[in-house]
């Protein structure tokens, strides 16, 4: 029942990713930031949970998502205020923005070998033991981590729909200026969208860490996942990249599994590039 | 800036460098870094005149410099063409990926352009590595060594050499980059500056966005292959870890402190960050460290490069000036 197995990974990574393009896709289309740095953020949450995992404190897991959530909310927070946001007033500053957190995605990767050194660390399970059902075994860890992941995204949900930053947030997403007229403070909402996505990719890492280890140089491949996903499901849409990034994960593992590992990436590749030559806006994304 | 003045400060920048082996020559330390500068200042002038005059958001350019150095290679090591002539083949060769990459990618938005070209930088390694990378001659993970070099006229330009080398090196900077601002002066500039400021307006007037930057992405993307694999033929070997990510910072860095869209700005990047690059070696491992803290600093504090800030300082006007200047 190889099958199973295959297309029970693509769902538990997919619904990761999920979380991630989200956050990604989030910040695109409320405040046109393209983050680069996105995939150091992957890897800050893995490493947020290594170290707090050390200590052996009470808690485990518990402890790690009470302590790191609140922590990459302020340092998404302040990254987008101290330097992403001083850049808006200048012209091109998209790609500026772009060369910015290009550069702090170099620093945040050699700071991280520096403190924890370029070797691998791993993170302990969730969960140990696993479920059987007929034939098939899935480890405790694995529902451990859809299920985290996906009550991630209710929670996102949750904010966006029932909460006045939530709310707001829609409404500088929809007109900017318009938001601001209404005496919602823009730039503080595009702070707080940052600081949203910073959590999304953060939990990303603690949660796929356990699987895939946490090592410096890894986000880079996240980064490319995520934005792929994002293209595909079309940028600024929530609910394409949600749909993409179960699509992508599926393709991930199925691909893994048939071609081998090397050509994960051609294959993500090559469906960005069908993606842009067919429907350029993405599986529900619109223009603008 | 008028392109009057821009062939001034160039034909001033590269008289200068031109003179200095007479001072340094005896230095193969400083020959190198050198001859590295001029090699770099062509790169970082091609994606200059590709974001911030053509204003692509391409951020394949080290990837287009590593296509037409593994080329330019693969053509002498393996079909035994003269390194003079694969040279240019790899420049064509790297043209025709950028035609590739461009076609999908132009119809659309900036920061789509952005990704995919980024996609490409980041999926040239594992091709590079992959049993079909070995299969064309990149040599696996192992990468490429004994690449021959160039020899022109029955001389042998050997890096153990650096003087004859950093003239011929000098020679091609002046090429490439006189095609460079023959473009920015030409209609083509024109025409850019255009579309970059209203791409409706420019439609309107019979302006092709697309063709021309088609014609663009060829261009740079051929110059840049070509100095790439100039490049290979200088050092001798190539391996895929010119494709991590501190060699695109690096190159990012020479822009930053040239100033996007400010043409010798670039140039003058580049003679900067090579040879702030080749001070900070003793570092070792702090130094992509400190090359992205550089990023932090030189972008908060020069949004228009240096170029711009000496240009504000010295209140000189032109329509360079406002073009990368504040808005509103």
């Amino acid at each position: 029942m190889e099958v199973i197995d295959v297309i029970i990974s693509g769902m538990i990574n997919g619904s990761v990713y999920a979380l991630m393009a989200v956050g990604l896709t989030l910040v695109y289309g409320v405040s046109k930031v393209f983050n680069f740095a996105y995939g150091s953020f992957y890897s800050l949450g893995g490493y947020l949970a290594f170290s707090i995992l050390s200590f052996k404190i009470f808690g485990g897991y518990v402890t790690v998502l009470v302590l790191a959530v609140p922590a990459l909310l302020l340092f998404g927070y302040v990254v987008e205020r101290a330097i992403v946001a001083p850049l808006r007033r200048w012209s091109s500053w998209e790609v500026k923005v772009m060369m910015l957190t290009l550069g702090l995605a170099l620093l945040m990767d050699n700071l991280f070998q520096i403190t924890y050194g370029a070797r691998v660390k791993s993170l302990p399970v969730i969960v140990e033991g696993s479920l059987t059902v007929g034939p098939v075994i899935v480890s405790w860890q694995d529902i451990a981590i859809f299920v985290l992941s996906v009550s991630g995204m209710f929670a996102f949900r949750w904010v966006l729909n029932n909460t006045w930053v939530g709310l707001a947030v829609q409404a500088v997403a929809q007109n900017p200026n318009g938001a601001q007229i209404v005496g919602i403070p823009r730039d503080k909402i595009f702070a707080a969208t940052f600081a949203i996505s910073t959590v999304m990719v953060g939990l990303g890492g603690i949660l796929l860490s356990q699987k895939y280890f946490v090592s410096p140089n890894q986000g880079w491949d996240i980064l490319v996942k995520a934005w792929v996903i994002t293209a595909f499901g079309g940028m600024g849409s929530i609910r394409g990249s949600l749909y993409a990034a179960f699509i992508m994960g599926m393709l991930e593992a199925f691909v893994g599994w048939m071609f081998g590992l090397t050509w994960v990436q051609f294959a993500l590749f090559g469906v960005l590039l069908a993606t842009l030559a067919i429907r350029p806006q993405g599986l529900m994304g619109k223009w603008g | 800036m008028d392109g009057k003045r821009r062939i001034l400060i160039m034909a001033v920048v590269f008289g200068l460098v031109a003179l200095l082996p007479i001072f340094f020559g005896g230095s193969k330390v400083i020959m190198h870094i050198l001859i590295m500068c001029l090699i770099w200042s062509v790169v970082a002038s091609c994606w200059d005149l590709i974001m911030g005059f053509a204003g692509i958001f391409s951020f394949g350019q080290v990837a287009f410099f590593v296509i037409g150095a593994y080329a330019s290679a693969i053509f002498s090591l393996r079909l035994g063409v003269p390194p003079i002539i694969s040279t240019f083949l790899a420049g064509a060769v790297a043209a025709a990926v950028g035609v590739l990459v461009a076609l999908p990618c132009l119809r659309l938005k900036g920061a789509y352009v952005a990704l995919v070209t980024f996609a490409v930088h980041m999926i040239l390694a594992p091709f590079l590595k992959s049993n079909m990378g070995r299969a064309i001659g990149t040599g696996g993970a192992q990468g490429l060594l004994t690449i021959p070099p160039i020899s022109l006229f029955g001389y042998t330009f050997q890096n153990a050499e650096p003087i004859p080398f950093f003239y011929l090196t000098l020679v091609v900077a002046v090429i490439c980059s006189l095609i460079i601002i023959l473009v920015i002066m030409s209609h083509w500039g024109t025409a850019f500056l255009t579309l970059k400021d209203s791409e409706d307006f420019a439609r309107a007037l019979g302006v092709s966005a697309l063709r021309y930057k088609l014609m663009v992405f060829a261009l740079t993307s051929f110059l840049t292959g070509m100095i790439g694999g100039f490049y290979g033929h200088y050092v001798g070997m190539l391996s895929t870890r010119m494709l991590g990510i501190d060699l695109f910072v690096t190159l990012m860095i020479m822009l930053v402190i040239g100033g996007v869209g400010q043409y010798p700005g670039a140039v003058l990047g580049a003679f900067f960050t090579v040879t702030i690059n080749e001070m900070l070696a003793p570092v070792g491992s702090y130094r992509p460290l400190i090359l992205g803290a550089m990023v932090l600093i030189l972008v908060l504090a020069l949004p228009d490069g240096v170029v711009g800030l000496i240009r504000s300082l010295f209140n000189l006007g032109g329509r360079g000036a406002r073009a990368g200047g504040r808005m509103k």
